[in-house]
């Protein structure tokens, strides 16, 4: 078969301070005519590199030092500037991942959209008038499914909302109807649902207008109905590579079986079911409402009605999950049981007490603790692993070598060697760092933990661990998680209980069991159906939702 | 969430007003507060006591201190700050017949100022670490570390020995006749009258002070638009357009210009309050007789009313200056004018 | 961008990027050298000026108005006092300023920018509404009233520039402390039960060490240039003090004949002010904050 783009040997390295360091090491990569191709890896193995030193726009601090990339026969590495620069957008396009920076603040979309048009027509040679140009953008913004395309060419980028722009970015790569498509992480900032919406407009624009595809991604679950080819990376080296069968059923390096192992199952017999938790009730919250008002200089702002009245009550030991989209209030709705916001209506109880009342006291704070999301910036980078641990100690009393006692105590807890007392967070791995912040919020001794979504900053192949490592804290200390996330297929696995909020509101509540089995709210139904899972028979197993269904709660993403 | 702009205008309008308030409040319990009685300074040592106290009645002096102020900040609005303690002259009166002077200085230097540092710091900034970025960056921190005074002296050094005719003292050769009018600002007068000699003659004259004036500034402006392009050449947006291939001066010139003329803009407002502050030295040096040497004789005579004066004048026109900005902002940003600005 | 900078495997320690980029910075070096060379001179002036007794008022007639010679290498100024000799002391009388401002200024701008950042409420308002203010006003002219209304000298000129300077540096830290503020790490310090006191010293304070020590070398730079002005309009220091911008406006006098009255001296603030502020702009690149 003919290869579209054939990458051989291509090592690739950045300098910096001084010091060189190889960030692709003989990296090999071949895209049929016609074919989808996955390159997969985390943060920082060299995949989005790759796709740089295909484009021609690396950093001025990297060096190729060898190999060949040979897109159509041709080494476009050895190619004049000019005949390179003619590539760019027409011989192949890319879609940026992040949509909010990729655009100039202070230009409008339809300026951004025509420079391009104007600039890659002139390369080739064509000269187009600008009502031309502005014909054919709209029939681009059409195809991607943006119809009001006369706001959008007109809007500033602030100005739309992530989904739309995401969907201008993908116009933008298509604009001159290239031969290979590069996908980098689209969509990943992105809600589930509106993700789930990009990769299948990305999937029906590749058919239909006969493209190649590289799409360059974390997450294998994505990949599954996007690529018939997946390559594994890992730190600037192609691991493994195969068509997704091959890999899922039998990966030979054990990175790859960690990719896998972190989409947990959503359906079929690998399910982990947690055992329901019948204990009196540790967190009650009855119709609790907050609001948030915006402050104007005239008159009284509009105020944006963030938790609407929710009500909802968590067991003693259970691992309750509050599940839902950026904006759904699942933070909200944290940050007043752990009495840092005041409800703006109804009472949220705590251990017994009213939360607001005495819940300031020194007492409530030892009652519950969280694990944030971000290691990185949860730890202060300029105090020690023991400094930090100090702090919740001394608080409960403790002083001298007591202190020291029950760090190591926590360091062991979290599975952590003794000499990490000494260490600063920049010495320590992300997996590290958070096993750090655990302890922290095991220090004070608490019955409730608040987990904010504490794996989904972490490279994929520590976040097993670390969820095996809270389930064992759980187990033996009798400790109650509300575990914040919007990763189903984790909450399933994790969770005893789980909740699903939309919009503020609380539209559904139970065991995981029966709330996937059975999802009774359409949003929880449309919200299953976006995830992504591993196999065909999970996808058959995934609640029914009609198109209509799914776009009601799009509305706000999609013009 | 859209924010009418008129709404945010106002906002600001309001803050500057609370911040000339509070400025006339600190400058007043200053003025009264300190040793010496204006009365006195006014009459000088030789007056009586009797003479002293009929002219504290005259000014109002013995009236409870709230009194004072209200009465003070009501006549300040209507544009009255009092008499001179030294002249006995309106001191309004003097500071509007010296005003045009600094005003065309000033203005003459901020032109100078955007004309020089902001194609310099695109410059520096496109060619990073060559040589035209090391001359640069010498240059600015030259101007940004070089006394304005020591800058203005070379400058007439530099006239003395090399350039005979080049005049380095007052605003305008002392046979020419004054255009009267409409402005006062030189400049702009001689073009109304189409008084070519005199435009030329100002012109030279304006020229080194505006350049010692200009120095400083041009210095941080041109670091901070060479900081800015950088800056947002590492952005995702320009990546954006380099990967479709449009051309490096179409970003630079059009995407990253732009982009990058705020954060210099935002300097330029808050720089201006030191700009005036130069404006001191600079009109000192090159005998400009304008409202800052008035300034500096007032200080220095310890005339109480006229420092007040110049102080809520120069406050005033940084209030003015950077509500100017702001609109400029406003029409170069779009995210200040349908998003709340904090 | 997060994709370029976590394209390195290798992790370098942040000393060894501080110090890289600081080493490999030619200006910075410079800038520190000449900062060093001024402490130094200020420092042992008695010890390296060639006339010290012409510190003072002396008076030596027969040797005014002399270019620089073999003797008196920067020349000597309308009483015969040797020039030199006067900038050496000169020096000192810049770093006595910079530490009498900078002493009293940063800590209290830290420590108020501190609270106004983490206080959220009317303890911001109120720092900030006042540092707002402060801006409006040219400072030279402010410090020229209040200096001239006290008694023009040293301790004055320095009461006059702290009362200013202090909102400045109160301002940045105040940005900077408020986005430290709402890091994770605060809260969570917090929740586990630290007081006040310990979040602001603790946790805040130590991150904002780095951008403490950039803008207090900048700001030396600027509190030379600042106190030279105001001696230069005849308000700071006052005769026979070797003050610089004093001796510059003597000088002026004589000019354009005898220009090294005013060079000397004139390049000698531009020698301190170029120093601390290159030294000051390589250790903003080095700790990589922005001031």
């Amino acid at each position: 078969m003919n290869n579209l783009l054939d990458i051989q040997n291509l090592n690739v390295s950045f300098r910096n301070y001084g010091l060189e360091s190889n960030v692709l090491k003989d990296v090999g990569l071949r895209i049929p005519e016609g074919g989808r191709v996955a390159l997969i890896g985390e943060t920082g193995s060299g995949k989005s590199v790759t796709s740089k030193t295909i484009l021609g726009t690396l950093p001025e601090n990297a060096i190729i030092e060898s190999g060949s990339i040979r897109f159509d026969g041709e080494d476009v590495l050895s190619l004049s500037h000019g005949k390179r620069e003619a590539m760019k957008g027409t011989a192949f396009s890319i879609i940026m991942q992040d949509p909010l920076s990729s655009f100039n603040p202070v230009f409008r979309i339809g300026r951004h959209l025509d420079d391009v048009l104007r600039f890659a027509d002139r390369r080739l040679g064509e000269n187009s008038n600008a009502a031309d140009r502005k014909r054919r953008i709209e029939r681009v913004l059409r195809q991607v499914q943006l119809s009001d395309t006369e706001r959008v060419y007109s809007a500033y980028p602030s100005q739309l909302s992530g989904g739309m722009r995401q969907r201008v970015l993908i116009g933008l790569a298509l604009l001159h109807q290239p031969r290979l498509l590069i996908a980098d992480e689209p969509g990943t900032a992105l809600d589930v649902t509106t993700q789930d919406e990009i990769m299948k407009l990305i999937n029906r624009l590749v058919s239909e207008n006969g493209l190649s595809l590289l799409m360059i991604t974390h997450n294998l679950g994505v990949v599954r109905k996007m690529a018939d080819d997946i390559y594994v990376m890992r730190h600037g080296e192609i691991v493994e590579h195969g068509s997704f069968r091959t890999l899922f059923k039998t990966p030979q390096q054990a990175y790859t079986r960690e990719l896998i192992a972190a989409i947990p199952p959503l359906y079929g017999p690998d399910v982990e079911d947690q055992p329901p938790v019948d204990a009196e009730p540790i967190i009650s919250l009855s119709d609790v409402s907050k609001s948030f008002d915006e402050k104007l200089l005239f008159g009284r702002g509009r105020s944006h009605l963030a938790v609407k009245d929710v009500t909802l009550s968590v067991g003693r030991g259970e691992i309750f999950g509050l599940a839902g989209e950026s904006g759904s209030g699942k933070t909200t709705v944290a940050r007043m049981i752990m009495g840092l916001i005041r409800a703006t209506s109804g009472t949220v109880q705590v251990d017994g007490d009213t939360v607001g009342t005495k819940g300031q006291g020194p007492d409530f704070r030892r009652l519950i603790q969280i694990v944030y999301q971000n290691p990185g910036t949860s730890l202060n980078p300029k105090r020690t692993v023991g400094q930090t641990l100090s702090v919740p100690l001394r608080f409960a009393g403790l002083r001298g070598p007591d202190v020291e006692k029950r760090i190591h105590e926590l360091l062991a807890h979290v599975e952590l060697a003794p000499h990490y007392i000494s260490k600063y967070p920049h010495e320590l791995s992300g997996g590290q760092k958070q096993r750090v912040a655990i302890a922290r919020a095991l220090a004070a001794d608490p019955k409730i933990i608040v987990l904010d979504e504490p794996t989904s900053a972490l490279d994929v192949s520590v976040q097993k661990n670390v969820i095996d490592l809270l389930q064992r804290l759980r187990d033996g200390m009798g400790l109650t998680f509300l575990f914040i996330s919007h990763d189903l297929s984790l909450m399933r696995n994790f969770c005893s209980r789980i909740a699903i909020m939309l919009r503020g509101e609380l539209v559904e509540t139970g065991e995981p069991r029966t709330v996937f089995a059975e999802p009774q709210h359409p949003y929880t139904r449309a919200l299953i159906a976006a995830v992504p899972v591993m196999s065909d028979e999970e996808d058959r197993l995934k609640p029914k939702t009609s198109l209509d269904e799914q776009r009601r709660y799009l509305a706000d993403t999609v013009a | 969430m859209q924010t009418n702009p008129i709404n945010l205008m106002l906002r600001r309008l309001i803050g500057f007003a609370g911040v000339m308030f509070v400025l006339s409040a600190m400058i007043f319990i200053l003025a009264r507060i300190v040793p010496g009685d204006p009365a006195r300074i006014s009459l000088g040592p030789s007056a009586s006591q009797q003479q002293v106290d009929a002219m504290r009645q005259e000014m109002g002096l013995d009236a409870p201190l709230l009194q004072q102020y209200s009465e003070y900040v009501w006549r300040g609005v209507q544009g009255d700050f009092g008499k001179s303690l030294i002249s006995g002259r309106h001191v309004s009166v003097e500071i509007v017949t010296l005003l045009p002077a600094t005003l065309e200085l000033v203005i003459v230097t901020v032109l100078l100022i955007i004309a020089v540092s902001i194609p310099l710091g695109v410059l520096t900034a496109r060619h990073r670490n060559s040589w035209v970025d090391n001359a640069g960056r010498f240059f600015s921190i030259v101007g940004v570390t070089m006394p304005s005074f020591l800058f203005a002296i070379l400058l007439q050094l530099l006239a003395a020995n090399f350039l005979s005719d080049w005049p380095v003292i007052g605003r305008i050769n002392y046979s020419l006749d004054l255009p009267d009018g409409p402005t006062g600002m030189l400049l702009i007068d001689s073009v109304i009258h189409g008084d070519w000699e005199v435009f030329v003659s100002a012109f030279k004259h304006i020229l080194f002070p505006a350049l010692a004036l200009a120095m400083a500034g041009i210095g941080q402006i041109t670091r901070i638009t060479r900081s800015a392009m950088i800056e947002h050449q590492r952005r995702d947006h320009v990546l954006t357009l380099k990967s479709f291939g449009v051309p490096d001066r179409v970003i630079v010139f059009r995407y990253l210009l732009k982009l990058s003329s705020i954060a210099p803009l935002t300097i330029m407002g808050l720089e201006f309050a030191s700009l005036i502050g130069n404006a001191f030295v600079v009109e000192l040096v090159f005998s400009w007789g304008g409202f800052a040497s008035y300034g500096l004789e007032a200080i220095l005579q310890k005339d109480l009313n006229a420092v007040m004066a110049v102080v809520l004048v120069s406050g005033f026109f940084f209030v003015v200056a950077n509500l100017l900005i702001d609109i400029v902002l406003m029409v170069i940003d779009p995210r200040l004018r349908f998003k709340e600005a904090d | 961008m997060s994709v370029a900078s976590s394209n390195e495997p290798a992790v370098l320690s942040t000393r060894y990027m501080a110090w890289y980029r600081f080493s490999r910075n030619p200006s910075a070096v410079a800038g520190g050298l000449i900062v060093l060379s001024v402490i130094f001179v200020a420092i042992f002036a008695p010890l390296l000026a060639p006339y010290p007794d012409d510190v003072g008022a002396a008076v030596n007639f027969r040797i005014r108005h002399m270019g620089p010679d073999a003797e008196h290498w920067m020349g000597t100024d309308k009483v015969g006092r040797d020039i030199l000799t006067r900038v050496i002391f000169g020096f000192r009388i810049s770093l006595l300023l910079v530490v009498g401002v900078l002493g009293f200024a940063v800590p209290i701008g830290t420590a108020l920018g501190m609270a106004a950042g983490y206080f959220s409420g009317t303890t911001e308002k109120i720092i900030t509404g006042f540092t707002n203010v402060m801006l409006a006003i040219p400072p030279l002219i402010m410090a020229l009233a209040i200096g001239n209304v006290l008694e023009p000298n040293l301790v004055n000129a320095m009461l006059a520039i702290t009362l200013l300077w202090w909102t400045w540096h109160a301002r940045l830290i105040y940005r900077v402390s408020k986005s430290i503020a709402t890091e994770d790490f605060v809260e969570a310090a917090r929740l586990a039960g630290a007081s006040h006191w310990h979040v602001l010293t603790r946790e805040i304070l130590p991150n904002c060490v780095s951008v403490i020590s950039v803008k207090t070398t900048l700001d030396a730079a600027f509190v030379i240039l600042f106190g030279a002005t105001l001696s230069f309009l005849g308000l700071g220091v006052k005769p026979p003090t070797p003050d610089l911008g004093s001796m510059v406006a003597d000088g002026r006098q004589f000019l354009p004949e005898m220009w090294w009255e005013v060079l000397g001296p004139g390049f000698a603030i531009f020698y301190a002010t170029l120093g601390f502020n290159l030294l000051g702009d390589g250790l903003r690149d080095m700790f990589d904050v922005e001031v």
